[in-house]
């Protein structure tokens, strides 16, 4: 499996972005390879309007199984991302990724 | 670090001078932010100091290059916006109608225009008059309020906080539903909404509460002038019980509000009854904000 974070930066040990459109950074780990990979989203910065559904597109180039972010997408980002076979957990606000990880491994995030 | 977001939905409800009430009652423990840019006057209450200002960019204005132009009228026939017209002999872009959408700049057959940042106004660090910082934007005339700008001059306050070590975030939210309101939302702990008991006030509370139940923020509602009508403000409690939204506290109209602002000052710095109230709201709020 995928597991896509909404994070303020790039490694293991950074917190999460409570936001799905204007978060900084997209990391990807890989649960079979153990590995990260980064997706750099501060361009979104620029764009004046219409945050949420260009990480939406982002997240169609990047497709994993699995988003783990806070406040969750908001309501144009959340129709546009429902073709894509990913399931999403929110409420992940002030953890570092591995903590996020671990508390969804636990169930402990709530699907929507 | 708690970030506080104070919105109502409906304009004219008490919001801002609510919002400063709370700013000063805070005083040096936050950091305050302006998001309500479009026409932004929290700082005719705080008294900032416009210390810092630094110019912002967003989104873009077509520019013709005349030297090239041919004249053609291409550009001016396709703009939706009707933002380039004939003027002394030339095709000139009307910076106030032009949106940045760069449909000129596609179809010009000799290449005589481009896109351009559009400075759109400046970003302040101010210090306010009760000694706390306070990050706050105006707009250059014409230029409106975006999902990137409120982004800005949350995140720079958030950054002062943190660097300041101070408790408490305040942000005077943007009006309505739309993309500033989203960017003001996103990221916060805890949401005041300031509401009073008229038809309008009551459907703008259900329709902006849909947006911040979406991102499950938990909210607390003070019902401003609320003996004005005390139906509506039935029906106020009666939602807020409903959608288990805490009511924090209810403040009856009082011609002290436009006293105090006659004379630049929030009421809590005036001997009206008022004050006590907003004390107990701001009690109230610290207390709720600090359980998530």
């Amino acid at each position: 499996m995928r597991i896509a974070f909404t994070s303020t930066g790039k490694s293991w040990d950074s917190i999460i972005d409570s936001r799905f459109g204007r978060t900084e950074y997209i990391v990807i780990f890989d649960e079979e390879t153990k590995t990260l990979e980064l997706v750099d989203n501060s361009a979104v910065k620029n764009e004046a309007h219409g945050a949420g559904t260009a990480t939406a597109q982002k997240m169609y180039e990047v497709k994993p199984d699995v988003l783990i972010t806070g406040n969750g997408p908001g309501e144009t980002a959340a129709t546009a991302l429902k073709n894509l076979n990913m399931k999403i957990y929110v409420d992940a606000h002030n953890l570092t990724l591995e903590q996020a990880y671990e508390s969804y491994r636990n169930g402990a995030l709530k699907e929507i | 670090m708690k970030e506080i977001v104070v919105l109502s939905g409906k304009g004219g409800t008490g919001k801002t001078s609510i919002t400063a009430s709370l700013a000063v009652l805070a005083g040096s423990e936050a950091v305050v932010a302006d998001c309500d840019v479009d026409a932004a006057n929290m700082h005719l209450l705080m008294q900032p100091d416009f210390a810092v200002a630094s110019q912002f960019y967003s989104g873009e204005l077509a520019e013709i290059n005349q030297n090239i132009c041919t004249q053609c009228g291409l550009c001016s026939n396709v703009c939706r916006f009707d933002a380039i017209p004939f003027q002394n002999n030339k095709y000139t872009v009307n910076p106030l109608a032009c949106e940045g959408c760069g449909y000129c700049q596609k179809v010009c057959p000799t290449e005589a225009i481009s896109m351009k940042k559009r400075k759109s106004g400046y970003v302040y660090i101010s210090n306010t008059k009760v000694n706390s910082t306070m990050v706050h934007a105006r707009l250059d005339i014409g230029a409106e309020n975006s999902g990137k700008l409120v982004a800005k001059v949350k995140s720079k306050a958030k950054e002062l906080a943190e660097h300041q070590n101070k408790y408490f975030v305040i942000v005077d939210g943007s009006p309505g539903i739309g993309c500033p309101v989203v960017s003001s939302l996103s990221g916060a702990s805890y949401v005041v909404l300031v509401t009073e008991p008229t038809v309008s006030g009551l459907h703008d509370l259900e329709r902006i509460y849909s947006v911040i139940k979406r991102f499950r923020i938990k909210a607390g509602c003070i019902i401003n002038k609320h003996d004005i009508n005390p139906q509506k403000t039935e029906e106020i409690i009666e939602f807020l019980n409903r959608e288990n939204i805490v009511h924090l506290v209810s403040i009856p109209y009082d011609i002290a509000f436009t006293e105090a602002m006659t004379q630049a000052k929030t009421i809590v710095e005036t001997s009206s009854r008022i004050s006590q109230k907003l004390i107990d709201a701001w009690n109230k709020i610290k207390e709720e904000a600090a359980k998530n």
